[in-house]
């Protein structure tokens, strides 16, 4: 509850005038409805007494049956400007939630960015998003606007007929609709829990079943692996149902609840007014609101059903937007020294926590401007973890790394970043244009230099692609979507190059290519970037025509 | 690409018939939720005695406050339980359909030929997971909300009518001409609910979309700059999303405005009849005090199953949606060819020579079929199956394994024939290295000995696999996941031949086991399958490797589009 309670606050903080607006509205929505029950009850119920006692003529119809009208052509206007107030600031909340989120998964190292990516990190992680959607708007709005609601009825009731009916709906509501909702809900968080766990089973061994089918029927292992899969869809069964039992008994409390208010209404209101201490009409007023004041509860039904997956979305969601800020460097690092090598590696090592064995030892080079040094090694080799320690995404084990003599790890990563890039071997586009994916390449204010980019384009021979797709500003889908494997890399090494950095590591940069242009990329990158130094990872052996020096990892 | 248009049925008709086994238990849930509201106008029956009996003392029949709050709380409760019943049979009929749908899929898709699935692995989980779910909203919410609002209103009206046509006059104004009323609502909605579902998953994929691209983004310094583009990109589709909504929301405020607006007007009359200003509409008899107050109490009620049904209304939409979609993937299936058996641990049968005659496999759904040439391995040959990418390599290992179901031609194994009896006996003589191995969710030690009794060391050190096992956090407890994190595809390809080692089954079929490789890697692989032969299995190897086909006894070639 605690997480959830932080969660909203947070929502809510960044947006507190559009959700007060949105607030006052859900009130007044719900108290002009008990208005409208409360005056037609009291309306109609004068208006026999009157009829009865031939009063009729006296009888001031005109107030309370414009009232009733007013009350509601105003009523259905405030519900629609509430739902568009609410939704409007729900939609900045959550935006804002994606941000955060974002800047969380950007402050986590190199390693956990690494499984957040994969498609089913990423699949829960949007599904959790839209689980907070109704968190203000079925939750926390409609339980600050019931209780308002109710409080306002206690001081209507309270005036009108006598403390003794304002208390005693007040009461019942209070304790109905709040210690029993709480009680009824208490198991929902572990009920919610294990249906998500029975989706995300039902997910995994239909995927990894499905996959490995083949394999699984010649283990002789394919029925073993359905009936583990059915297990889950039972397991989902159970868990739907007891969320669904939870729900009906939500619904129970909140019925029971009205009707109690309802009928303790009557029996008091119509034992006074038998008792002549107030009018029949009054009485009236006392029972419709109190049946009105259902709404007030009704709301939070849908609420109440999603808690329990709401609060484990909260912690999951927290866990992430509470991502410590990356380390800023102890010792501050001193000036560049132009004569120290752009990128000196002394004895490098690298272990994976929990192994045994090294995944890379004793790596030691120099590279200087123009230089292209080659690591090459057999698969397994952790010819790609090495680019990823120089590349400052995860720090060596042991040994040293200095870059035109300043360590590494003493560089903050802006000034790390303007001196060092790196095309990972699946290296990612957004979705957008062109031109939005080389951007990123800039500093965050700058602008698209056209001929650069088309230089640099032309560097890695994707310039007439490019151009027969309507240039520069030619869309691509998600994850760069629509351009093959080979010149979605193309691209990520034209982005690269555009940074003009002094030292550009590239991990598999002709993978997917055919050897021609493999030859004319490596050319071009050279040729656009002479005083930069290379490190290159490939297992091509044509590629390591281009190298300076070749080092082999075992 | 599917059938003729005539033939299709309409998605509603496919909801149907997958909610056909529990129609009689939605239809029993359906009419005790009616039950359950008309109750009501007991409750108001009840609630008009007792104010008509305050107004005017005497008047008959009359009820005291304390009995008719009594008899309202009864009644309330008896409401509680039918609607209790009411949701309860409806979820227990949801959960049976869920059930029973997703157990059809998936054992139908799993049981799917090798390589030509009817759809992949990441649709599968998806439309068995989440989008299925989306049918346990349509039973338990909107059936019964549609089955409510059909005859609720009805009912309310004639029993309004009987005390007052004038009062149902109004509310038959209020709501006009039910049907049509409810079909625009529902046409509003269902459009909107539908732009809206696109753009609120057109924000999660720009979520997606930065979060997947963030190692490049660190790299490229452009945090900052991705978060202000993404700032405004979301900016923009919030206001799109709000443009929707408010179409959206005016046709629920349409709703509310007309219940709100009935209420007022039959306020309105009620008064003045009650006072006397009003004399028709009665069936010419003056409207008592009680029957004025149960018209009043009628009226909201008369429009809550239309308020409940247009809040069902989205549920609707997804379970049609996720309807066809369950159509269109089944009858796929039905169309794809299965694999023989049913996958089950077989008895591995005696071992003879392996021969295959006059084979003739579709390699996919929409693909020629290839003759294969025909063939004999004996026990303990080490064989080479070469010939270029297309040739049907990969197909005729697969058509070795029972794994697809050839149009033509026999394969035997000593006397036994491969069919769909024997191919899971016939199994369990086989072991399995394919190209691209995919790991299940379990660890290194049960995916290798598949929990059977075995020398493990001996395996990984025949296969040299040992190395690749010490370099794994946590070595044998390490769990490699899906995409076989943390091993590169050689070293997978070396786990899979320890395997093979271990299990010790007599024959083994190897798909391009050094495809993709540098030749040091290669040659361990190479050894390690060695390994296997110099121990008398028999090796069945589909490679264009030079290196691997050298070192086989003999091999087998087919031809380009032969």
């Amino acid at each position: 509850m605690k997480t959830l309670l932080t969660l909203a606050w947070r929502l809510i903080a960044d947006q507190k005038w559009s959700f007060l607006r949105g607030l006052a509205l859900s009130f007044l929505v719900l108290a002009m409805g008990a208005a409208l029950l409360g005056l037609s009850g009291w309306f109609v119920t004068a208006a026999a007494v009157a009829g009865i006692s031939g009063l009729g003529l006296d009888f001031d119809f005109f107030r309370p049956s414009a009232g009733v009208r007013g009350l509601a052509l105003g009523r259905a206007a405030a519900r629609y400007g509430e739902r568009l107030l609410t939704h409007d600031a729900t939609l900045r909340a959550l935006a804002d939630l994606r941000l955060a989120l974002m800047d969380g998964v950007a402050r986590r190292p190199h390693e956990a960015q690494a499984r957040l990516r994969g498609a089913e990190a990423l699949n829960r992680l949007t599904s959790d998003v839209d689980a907070l959607d109704g968190l203000l708007l079925r939750l926390v709005l409609p339980f600050l606007a019931g209780g308002m609601a109710q409080l306002a009825a206690l001081g209507m009731l309270w005036w009108l007929e006598g403390e003794a009916i304002g208390i005693a709906v007040f009461l019942i509501y209070f304790f109905g609709a709040g210690f029993g909702l709480i009680w009824v809900a208490r198991a929902a968080r572990r009920d919610a829990r294990a249906a998500e766990t029975a989706l995300q089973g039902i997910r995994r061994r239909a995927l990894e079943t499905m996959r490995a089918r083949a394999d699984l029927a010649i283990a002789g292992q394919l029925e073993e692996a359905t009936a583990r899969t059915l297990a889950e869809v039972e397991a989902d069964a159970l868990a739907r149902r007891n969320l669904e039992a939870l729900d009906r008994r939500v619904a129970a409390v909140i019925a029971a609840t009205t009707a109690l208010a309802g009928a303790t209404a009557l029996a008091i209101g119509g034992q006074m007014a038998a008792a002549g201490q107030i009018t029949p009409a009054r009485a009236a007023i006392g029972l419709f609101v109190a049946l009105a004041l259902a709404e007030s509860v009704l709301l939070l039904r849908r609420g109440m059903a999603e808690i329990g997956r709401m609060q484990e979305a909260g912690a999951r969601v927290r866990d992430l937007t509470d991502t410590p800020p990356r380390p800023v460097p102890e010792i501050p690092a001193g000036p560049a020294d132009p004569q120290a090598p752009l990128l000196e590696a002394r004895a490098l090592s690298f272990a994976r926590p929990g192994s045994t064995r090294p995944v890379f030892e004793d790596l030691s080079f120099t590279l200087r401007p123009g230089e292209t040094l080659f690591l090459t090694g057999p698969s397994g080799a952790g010819k790609s973890t090495a680019l990823a320690v120089l590349a400052g995404l995860m720090p060596p084990g042991s040994g040293t790394l200095s870059i035109e003599g300043r360590p590494l790890a003493q560089l903050p990563e802006p000034e790390l970043r303007r001196h060092l890039t790196m095309v990972p071997q699946r290296s990612q586009l957004i979705g957008g244009s062109i031109a939005e994916n080389l951007a990123l390449a800039l500093p965050a204010d700058g602008a698209l230099d056209e001929d650069a980019a088309w230089a640099a384009l032309r560097a890695v021979a994707l310039d007439e692609v490019i151009a027969g797709r309507g240039g520069l500003g030619a869309m691509l889908g998600e994850g760069g979507g629509g351009l093959s494997g080979g010149q979605a890399k193309r691209l990520a090494l034209a982005r690269a190059a555009l940074r003009q950095p002094k030292v550009l590591l590239l991990d598999e940069p002709t993978e997917g290519l055919d050897p021609a242009t493999a030859r004319t990329t490596l050319t071009g990158l050279r040729a656009l970037l002479p005083e930069t130094g290379f490190v290159i990872v490939s297992h091509r052996s044509p590629d390591q025509a281009f190298a300076t020096r070749s080092i082999a990892l075992r | 690409m599917m059938s003729t248009a005539q033939d299709d049925p309409t998605p509603k008709m496919i909801l149907d018939r997958i909610a056909a086994p529990v129609a009689g238990k939605l239809r029993m849930a359906g009419w005790l939720g009616i039950a359950a509201a008309l109750v009501w106008p007991a409750q108001a029956a009840l609630v008009g005695l007792v104010l008509g009996t305050l107004v005017a003392p005497g008047a008959s029949p009359g009820l005291s406050p304390l009995a008719g709050a009594a008899g309202f709380l009864g009644l309330a409760l008896l409401r509680i339980l039918l609607d209790w019943q009411s949701q309860k049979l409806s979820a227990n009929a949801a959960e049976t359909v869920l059930r029973e749908t997703r157990a059809r899929l998936l054992s139908r898709a799993f049981r799917q030929a090798s390589r030509v699935a009817a759809l992949s692995p990441a649709e599968l989980a998806a439309l068995s997971a989440e989008k299925l779910a989306a049918l346990e909203p349509w039973a338990t919410r909107y059936r019964p909300a549609f089955l409510r609002a059909r005859i609720v209103p009805v009912a309310f009206l004639i029993l309004v009518a009987t005390q007052s046509w004038a009062a149902a006059v109004i509310l038959l104004i209020a709501g006009p001409l039910i049907p049509l009323f409810m079909a625009l609502v529902g046409m509003a909605a269902q459009e909107a609910s539908e732009k809206q579902m696109i753009e609120i998953g057109a924000l999660n994929r720009l979520l997606i979309d930065r979060i997947a691209a963030i190692t490049d983004l660190r790299l490229l310094g452009a945090e900052a700059r991705s978060r202000a583009d993404l700032e405004i990109k979301s900016d923009d589709l919030r206001i799109r999303t709000m443009a929707v909504l408010r179409v959206a929301f005016l046709s629920s405020t349409v709703l509310e405005l007309f219940s709100a607006i009935g209420v007022a007007f039959m306020a309105v009359y009620v008064g003045f009849s009650l006072i006397g200003w009003m004399n028709f509409g009665t069936w010419g008899v003056k409207m008592t005090p009680a029957e004025g107050i149960f018209l009043l109490m009628i009226a909201p009620e008369f429009f809550q199953p239309l308020r409940d049904l247009a809040a069902a209304w989205h549920d609707r939409a997804a379970a049609l949606a996720v309807a066809s979609e369950l159509d269109a993937t089944e009858q796929a299936i039905d169309g794809a060819e299965t694999m023989l058996g049913t996958g089950g641990a077989g008895h591995a049968p005696a071992i003879g020579a392996l021969r295959w005659q006059g084979i003739t496999i579709r390699p996919g759904a929409a693909a020629a079929p290839i003759a294969l040439p025909d063939g004999t391995v004996a026990p303990g040959e080490a064989v080479a199956i070469t010939g270029p990418s297309g040739a049907g390599k990969t197909t005729l290992l697969t058509a070795l394994a029972g794994l697809i179901r050839p149009e033509a031609g026999s394969v035997h194994l000593g006397d036994l024939r491969l069919s769909d009896e024997t191919a899971d006996d016939w199994r369990a003589a086989f072991g399995w290295i394919p190209q691209s191995p995919r790991f299940p969710d379990a660890s290194l030690r049960e995916l290798i000995t598949l929990n059977r009794p075995g020398d493990l060391e001996a395996a990984l050190a025949a296969a040299q696999a040992a190395e690749v096992v010490a370099g794994l956090p946590g070595a044998l407890d390490a769990r490699l996941g899906d995409m076989g994190g943390g091993v590169s595809g050689g070293e997978a390809r070396r786990l899979l031949i320890a395997r093979a080692h271990y299990a010790q089954r007599p024959i083994v079929l190897a798909d391009e086991p050094t495809a993709d490789l540098d030749p040091e890697t290669g040659a361990k692989i190479i050894a390690g399958l060695l390994a296997l032969r110099a121990r008398g299995t028999t090796l069945i190897v589909a490679s264009h490797d030079p290196a691997l086909i050298a070192a086989m006894d003999r091999s087998i070639a087919l031809e380009a589009g032969a």
